[in-house]
């Protein structure tokens, strides 16, 4: 016993150490969005800003139209939800509930796109979109966002009708259900948790998605955010206290809606092991 | 299962059921298909001709480019890189989220806040705190180095993305910081499945901290331990975000791997048969990991 009480004593050090550590960045993303361009730029550079400069907030808005890129982001991350929601409901109820040839090979190769990366398909990609009319528009952005989810969702919505008993079901067909009807009426509102996994889970992705972005995008008012974030550092390299504000106000709502999320999204990746 | 032998197999490809499957899944499988399946073929294509500036496909080489490719040393530069960079992040993903995840096991005051704090760097985007890292390791401005300075733990820290060793360390670091929380919170959650009764009756049998650890928490992980590391394993490999926010794969090359290499060689040095050859390549060493991943899922699965 006195050994683990020895052990007790280092760990709320120990577990400071590694917050600071871990939270790094965030404190300097909250030190310098409340400097003013003079205290960004002080050498030796200082922790505590000389006065809090709440203009910062403000010009993010006024000065660098901050609000439209929020708004192209929301916008895509809509679409990529909704699209990839009527995607992958309908395909999770199929490779949960039906009996059809080829069920298990669509499951593996669900699990297998999980794992592909953007990266290999970016060139041929380009060249579909731009053949397709599609580039330098949000439908791509949304399009492959929901795709690129697709898999994963489909494969935690089919965990979740996999957990509904088939008698529900089977007793609503009895009782002349037709099969639509009991996905409609039955399985989805008993789903609703998992439903909103995600969906949420789409949503984050197309908020935090750069790559699309970068090579589909070219017109400033279709810039997402995160673009359009990347493009100021290199425009104005100065002015780190705008930044550090946009990047704040960015990760604000994907932060609240990942805590939503959080303990299905620990359960789903570590493949049922653990329960959430 | 045995009386679906007896149907012929007319009737099991297209009886009711079936055809309600078939249509279920008709729509993402034909998003799949145009937008995932058909550009891997294409980049298989292309990778067999030569192409211009404006990526057409200009002349049938067969297997030219890949020899070119192959015989290319700054390629094995390159994919000797990305092999270092897949290990060292996950090794040192998977020792400070197991760290965590132990710390986070132990009972104290604050623990639940303590967890909620660690999942931030995972909850955010990593494109956005990327950036804010690029500002954090500013070598004259940044306050990394000013903090390492003041609190004299390195009185002379290096200008972090300005060299290659460095930029390199300075990389790989912002990977494994974003990844460390998705190893904690799946230790974690694996640690408290773990029933309580075997830690006692451990305790009795005069078992010592580390014998439990080894021989109950670890051995009880083990499943999770191998989905998590194969998992993370293709994530770290499939990273693009942090190289190219930060270095864009230099100075020196010292930070190009892969992934950077593909988008680099197609969209800035317009060299899209190589960088489709990379792509390739890149797929088959990412098909193989994940055969594996998914052998395993699917074993516990039916289990």
């Amino acid at each position: 016993m006195r050994r683990q009480n020895r052990a007790r004593i280092f760990t709320i050090p120990l577990t400071i150490i590694l917050l600071a550590l871990m939270l790094f960045p965030f404190f300097v993303m909250i030190s310098t969005m409340l400097k003013s361009g003079e205290d960004v730029y002080k050498s030796p550079p200082i922790w505590i800003p000389s006065h809090v400069e709440v203009q910062n907030f403000i010009k993010v808005w006024t000065q660098y139209d901050l609000a439209s890129y929020f708004k192209t982001s929301i916008f895509i991350a809509l679409g990529a939800m909704a699209l990839n929601t009527l995607l992958c409901v309908p395909a999770a109820y199929a490779v949960s509930r039906l009996r059809f040839v080829g069920r298990k090979s669509a499951l593996y190769l669900l699990l297998m796109i999980e794992m592909f990366s953007p990266v290999i398909v970016i060139i041929s990609l380009f060249k579909i979109m731009t053949a397709a009319k599609l580039y330098d528009t949000l439908a791509s952005l949304i399009i492959m966002d929901a795709l690129f989810t697709v898999a994963f969702n489909t494969w935690m919505m089919n965990g979740y009708f996999k957990t509904i008993p088939k008698d529900i079901e089977e007793a609503a067909l009895i009782d002349g259900c037709s099969r639509v009807q009991t996905i409609t009426k039955i399985m989805i509102p008993i789903a609703v948790p998992g439903l909103v996994t995600v969906m949420i889970y789409s949503f984050i992705f197309a908020w935090n998605e750069f790559l699309f972005g970068l090579s589909f995008i070219s017109s400033k008012n279709k810039m997402p955010l995160t673009i359009a974030l990347y493009n100021f550092v290199g425009r104005w390299t100065t002015q780190w206290q705008y930044l550090c504000m946009a990047a704040f106000l960015a990760l604000i709502p994907v932060l609240i809606l990942f805590f939503f999320i959080e303990k299905r999204l620990v359960a789903g990746l570590a493949g049922g092991a653990v329960k959430g | 299962m045995a009386n679906l032998a007896v149907v012929p197999l007319r009737k099991r490809l297209w009886n009711a059921e079936a055809r309600l499957a078939y249509v279920l899944l008709a729509p993402t499988v034909i998003f799949l298909i145009a937008f995932m399946f058909y550009p891997i073929v294409y980049v298989f294509v292309m990778s067999l001709f030569r192409t211009n500036k404006l990526s057409q496909l200009t002349k049938f080489v067969g297997f030219k480019n890949y020899a070119e490719r192959l015989t290319d040393p700054e390629f094995w530069g390159v994919l000797l890189r990305s092999l270092n960079w897949t290990v060292i992040a996950v090794v040192v993903k998977f020792l400070m989220g197991m760290l965590i995840a132990i710390l986070l096991n132990m009972k104290f005051p604050g623990r639940k806040i303590a967890r909620m704090l660690f999942i931030i760097p995972w909850a955010s985007s990593v494109p956005i705190s990327t950036l804010l890292w690029q500002w954090v390791y500013h070598p004259e401005f940044g306050l990394l180095n000013h903090t390492l300075k003041i609190t004299g733990l390195w009185a002379n820290p290096p200008m972090w993305l300005g060299r290659p060793t460095s930029a390199f360390i300075a990389c790989i670091w912002v990977d494994i910081w974003a990844g460390i929380p998705f190893f904690a919170l799946v230790f974690l959650a694996g640690m408290q499945a773990v029933p309580t009764e075997l830690y006692e009756s451990a305790n009795m049998d005069g078992a010592g901290a580390g014998r439990r650890f080894f021989s109950i928490t670890l051995a009880g992980l083990r499943e999770l331990i191998l989905i998590t590391t194969l998992l993370s394993a293709i994530w770290t490999f499939n990273d693009f975000n942090v190289i190219y926010i930060l270095t864009r794969g230099g100075p020196a090359n010292a930070t190009n791997i892969l992934t950077t290499s593909v988008y680099m060689s197609a969209f800035v040095f317009l060299k899209f048969d190589s960088a489709a050859v990379q792509a390739v390549l890149t797929f088959a060493i990412l098909t193989i990991v994940s055969v594996i991943y998914a052998r395993f899922y699917f074993r516990k699965e039916n289990d």
